[in-house]
């Protein structure tokens, strides 16, 4: 039961910049033993500059083990219908912590506490319609 | 322009119907469409145990469109890095994992900050960027 994440970035920022390939496989902390639990894939459409739970730790049918190996994808999608505005963004945030904005296109792979009170917030710069893909994998408690 | 690309596949076989993601992105400055990401921070750093050390040395310009990447090479998969920003824990990346962020650096206190744990980590990492406040001599 393996999850599996590949990157590839390539840049002509700086000319000697080789590029980045790895590959990861999603672990249980400590371990070589495949993480076993996942949200499932899920969207969430936004139109309002109000912040939101992406995820609510405290609300996950299966508690999440804390301060292990969790990882969260996120990835902003655009409007939905085929429409990516490179210009506007979703902040997305831990607890109360900004931790960057995704703009149209975008994507992050990030890990987790998967603390109760350390929710994945999103919080849209504009009220355009924006729909954020995610998944969580994680280690049950 | 330059040109900095980022691309993700994403696989796991946890539900009945596997699921395969994948996706690409073209990282431009903050709030532009054709005007891409141009500088760049890239180096291999070795953490001992013990104490909090800042990621990045630099000070990128806050609340741009700044992309990290991190990982760690620790080939001993006890060994790991957490992961905070401005006090609050983000995670942890344990030998092998890696990450990519939108790092927001929204003032002198949203530095990236990692903690080595079980032994030194060997960590690269990546920053994308707009802009830092460079230390004059």
């Amino acid at each position: 039961m393996a999850t599996t994440c590949t990157i590839n970035i390539s840049s002509d920022a700086a000319p000697g910049f080789g590029g980045i390939s790895e590959s990861m496989t999603l672990t249980q902390a400590g371990t070589v033993v495949d993480i076993d639990n996942t949200t499932g894939f899920q969207r969430r459409k936004l139109s309002a500059t109000a912040a939101v739970d992406l995820i609510t730790m405290a609300s996950e049918l299966i508690e999440p083990k804390d301060s292990v190996a969790s990882k969260v994808y996120i990835r902003n999608i655009g409007d939905g219908k085929g429409n990516i505005d490179k210009s506007v963004g979703v902040t997305i945030g831990v607890k109360a912590e900004p931790i960057g904005k995704l703009y149209g296109g975008d994507w992050m792979m990030m890990p987790l506490t998967c603390v109760d009170t350390d929710d994945v917030t999103a919080t849209p710069a504009t009220d355009d319609t924006v729909v954020l893909e995610f998944v969580m994998f994680y280690e049950e408690a | 322009m330059a040109t900095t690309t980022a691309a993700v596949t994403l696989t796991s076989d946890l539900l009945s119907d596997a699921m395969s993601v994948t996706a690409s992105t073209t990282c431009m400055k903050a709030g532009t469409t054709a005007d891409g990401l141009d500088q760049l921070e890239y180096a291999v750093v070795e953490i001992a145990t013990g104490d909090e050390y800042d990621l990045i040395c630099s000070t990128p310009t806050a609340s741009k469109a700044s992309k990290l990447y991190v990982k760690n090479h620790s080939i001993d998969e006890t060994y790991f890095v957490a992961i905070t920003q401005n006090a609050q824990a983000i995670g942890r990346l344990y030998g092998g994992d890696w990450m990519f962020i939108p790092a927001d650096f929204h003032d002198a206190a949203g530095d990236i900050a990692i903690t080595s744990n079980g032994g030194t980590n060997k960590i690269e990492y990546a920053l994308f960027h707009e802009g830092t406040a460079l230390t004059a001599t």
